[in-house]
């Protein structure tokens, strides 16, 4: 067994493929070990072997395909399958526990976050930045302004409003207001101008309609397969960002697009733009033309701080802002909305 | 030697193949999986000819094949082939939708299961429910904590309301306990239900997310929710079934099936090991259920249940052993059981309990039903072995049906879920990991039931 990268890759599809073939000769539904796509699961595999103490956790996994194969009723084929176990088994507890010793490296995230932004997209990637940003912070205009000096689309509650017509669902349950309250207009000259459309204060982010009553409650969970509103929202919109991005260029704001891009192991750059608590205030103040009082303007702030935070940690169990997640963090109040335009653009075009 | 002697100083020596067997079934799956698995017949074998041999030479040949074959005749074989009825019709009946596994689809299964135990027994219950949940929950990679509480519930607290959920009220029952009087236990079933749906829900809203963030999702991409049943005339099979357990529970106590002195009518098979009809009709109408069953469906849904006989052979050769060997500490919980001077409610809870969890819970039952019945209470509920106070009747009820959920080999349906889970992806946890789940879980609720109803 060859311990380079390209060894381990093979032993992790040969894992994969294990699986796959236990779970066709059985024929069962209910479920098999790799439930992912396989590139995802491999990448996994390998990602598993290569880190340090954790190749334990591919063998408790070839023990649950063992469990399944085992249970193969045609004879030759259950010796086949075993046999190839066995092979898989003895260069999995052959690798060297120590393999990746010393190395700081993600596997992971080495592959979504090479230094050089520029180069992160090969030739058959299609270019996609996420922003997360906090409210005030100029993130949305910074998002339209890049999205129009680079030419690419732009995408905020859009992306919402798609899923909700995939899902055929009336848009009075669950309201998205963690977009901000701006869109996108061609002006006369041809250039995007931001376009406030809605007072500022209004719901929080993903915030819950009317009560709803039994009736409706049931037809919602039939509808949602058994899940909640929001997560059923989450899934498609995970699913619609990822076809989004096999097919174009896009800029998409918030919705833990980086997360998911980099689950699906879809190169992106993520950044995240903030600003000095007191300077968003005051922005919320000025966009909103004098109608929000400051206490209104920092209540409303810290609920959206706090509701974006509970937001991001439940679908994605990281820390909304924090740093370690991001390519880039970017204080716009240090830059401005131009400057950090600028910024980022001569960041990813190298 | 007298009895006496026999078991002041013997029987806990003779208790060690049971000990060694159990420590066997915990720690081989970790220390030798594959050896284990391939020698399970061989290490049950050798734990039982360790008790038969000593067990022999102080009680002679002859008593010792008496008690193999009784408790083989009469208590193993009634419960593997009811295990093994329920288990051939609950895999005859599929599933197929699009539900997705998430704390509140999982929570509603949970209880729906619960309430279902008491209705067709936990095993019943357990078999019938164990493939919804896997496949429901098949997107998830954390799924261990699901089958964990299952087994909590379904598979044992489930089972309290009525004699046909768990084998020892049904003995209650053939002892003199009205049929709806186990119906008293239904506010400590609910608060159990309560709390432990609610430590549910925590934690699997916990491991769910992170499955989420893992960038796992449910298949959802069609609209609306389809759930579709096939094989549901198994249904019938599984009303079989349950009839013969009631059956089995009363006809012993009609005249037609007892002889001048009493006793239960049945075909002799060694000196006084009696096979009586009422087990011979129970097993014959669950063999006829599950043949007709086998008959009658498509081996199509048994292919997509992943249905194998892997589980009930594990379970049969593993509770061969536990049977056999556990006879001694049957023998001695009988022999000491009146003089461990437990006389009130919650002492019997625990008592009854904490051995339920090792022994099979039926005798358990009826050793403190009967030490119950002999201290000559005034008032209670009156049963053939004496008149037993309501609140001392609920701890050893509750005791015996819920404290065997304290480890797999506690009730049968536990060790079939855990074996089912096995063969289907998850990653169940050892003997010891699923002791520390019931120390975590359970035994707070346990006492909060002692605090609330039996103090």
């Amino acid at each position: 067994m060859e311990y380079s990268k390209e060894g381990i890759r093979e032993l992790a599809e040969r894992i994969y493929d294990l699986d796959a073939e236990v779970y066709a000769q059985l024929g069962s539904s209910l479920g098999r070990v790799f439930n992912r796509d396989r590139e995802s699961c491999v990448k996994e595999l390998c990602e598993l072997m290569l880190e340090r103490k954790q190749a334990h956790l591919v063998r408790s996994e070839l023990a649950l395909i063992s469990n399944m194969a085992r249970t193969i009723q045609d004879v030759s084929m259950r010796k086949m399958i075993m046999s190839e176990y066995d092979r898989i088994l003895k260069d999995v507890t052959s690798l060297p526990t120590s393999f990746a010793e010393g190395d700081i490296l993600d596997q992971h995230m080495a592959e979504v976050n090479a230094l050089n932004l520029a180069n992160r997209f090969s030739g058959q990637d299609h270019k996609i930045i996420c922003i997360g940003r906090t409210y005030g912070s100029g993130g949305t205009e910074i998002g339209f302004a890049l999205a129009d000096s680079l030419k690419m689309n732009f995408y905020d509650v859009e992306i919402f409003n798609a899923v909700l017509n995939r899902l055929e669902a009336g848009k009075d349950l669950v309201e998205d207001t963690a977009g901000h309250p701006y869109k996108s207009r061609r002006g006369v000259d041809g250039n995007v101008q931001t376009v406030y459309t809605r007072p500022v204060y209004t719901q929080p982010a993903f915030a819950k309609g009317p009560e709803r009553t039994l009736k409706q409650r049931m037809k919602e969970f039939s509808r949602y397969h058994g899940l909640s509103k929001s997560d059923a929202v989450f899934f498609n919109q995970s699913d619609l960002i990822c076809d989004m991005a096999k097919k174009e260029d896009f800029i998409i704001m918030g919705r833990c697009a980086n997360v998911i891009l980099a689950n699906n192991r879809i190169p992106h750059i993520s950044i995240f733009i903030n600003a000095p608590f007191e300077q968003r205030v005051h922005r919320v103040m000025a966009v909103n033309e004098g109608k929000m009082t400051k206490k209104q303007a920092v209540h409303m702030l810290k609920k959206m701080d706090r509701d974006h935070v509970k937001y991001y940690k439940y679908y994605t169990r990281q820390q909304w802002g924090n740093s370690v997640h991001y390519d880039l963090c970017i204080n716009s109040a240090s830059y401005g909305i131009d400057g950090s335009v600028e910024l980022i653009r001569k960041m990813v075009q190298g | 030697m007298s009895e006496v002697m026999v078991s002041g100083s013997v029987l806990p020596l003779l208790c060690i193949p049971f000990a060694g067997l159990l420590l066997c079934i915990a720690v081989m799956p970790l220390a030798a999986a594959h050896w284990w698995e391939e020698h399970q017949p061989v290490v049950v074998a050798f734990w039982s000819v360790l008790f038969a041999v000593p067990f022999a030479w102080v009680f002679g040949v002859s008593h010792t094949l008496e008690t193999v074959l009784e408790c083989m005749v009469n208590d193993y074989l009634t419960f593997i082939v009811l295990l093994f009825g329920l288990f051939c019709v609950a895999g005859n009946i599929t599933m197929e939708g699009d539900l997705a596994g998430s704390p509140r689809v999982n929570v509603l299964l949970l209880a729906v299961g619960t309430l279902l135990s008491s209705l067709i027994g936990t095993t019943g219950a357990s078999m019938l429910m164990v493939r919804p949940v896997i496949k429901m929950n098949a997107w998830r990679k954390n799924r261990a904590h699901i089958m964990v509480f299952f087994i909590f519930l379904i598979s044992n607290i489930g089972g309290c309301l009525t004699p046909i959920g768990d084998p020892p009220l049904l003995m209650g029952f053939s002892r003199g306990v009205s049929f709806f009087w186990s119906l008293r236990l239904l506010p400590v079933m609910v608060l159990n239900m309560v709390v432990l749906l609610w430590l549910f829900y925590r934690i699997d809203r916990r491991m769910y997310c992170g499955d989420i963030a893992r960038g796992l999702k449910p298949d959802i991409s069609r609209p609306g929710t389809e759930i579709r049943l096939e094989g549901l005339h198994n249904l019938v099979f599984l009303v079989m079934i349950v009839g013969a357990v009631i059956l089995s529970g009363t006809l012993p106590g009609m005249a037609s099936f007892q002889d001048g002195e009493g006793h239960v009518r049945g075909i002799r098979i060694f000196g006084e090991v009696v096979l009586g009809w009422p087990s011979v009709i129970e097993i014959a109408v669950i063999l006829l259920a599950a043949a007709l069953s086998f008959k009658t469906t498509k081996p199509e849904i048994r292919r997509k249940n992943h249905f194998t006989w892997g589980a009930i052979q594990e379970v049969a050769v593993l509770f061969v052993g536990i049977f056999i060997t556990m006879q001694p500490a049957l023998m001695l919980l009988k022999s000491v059981g009146a003089s461990l001077g437990i006389t009130e409610p919650a002492q019997m809870f625990w008592a009854t309990g904490l051995l339920s969890s090792f022994l099979d819970n039926t005798p358990t039952y009826l050793v403190f039903l009967t030490t119950a019945g002999s201290m000559n209470f005034a008032q209670g509920v009156v049963t053939s072995l004496g008149t037993v106070p309501v609140r001392m009747l609920m701890a050893i009820s509750c005791g015996a049906v819920f404290m065997g959920a304290n480890t797999y080999i506690g009730n049968a349906p536990n060790f079939m879920v855990k074996s089912i889970s096995d063969e289907n992806g998850i990653s169940m946890p050892s003997f010891f990991g699923y002791f520390v789940w019931s120390l975590k879980f359970l035994f707070p609720v346990f006492l909060l039931d002692m605090v609330v109803f039996f103090l």
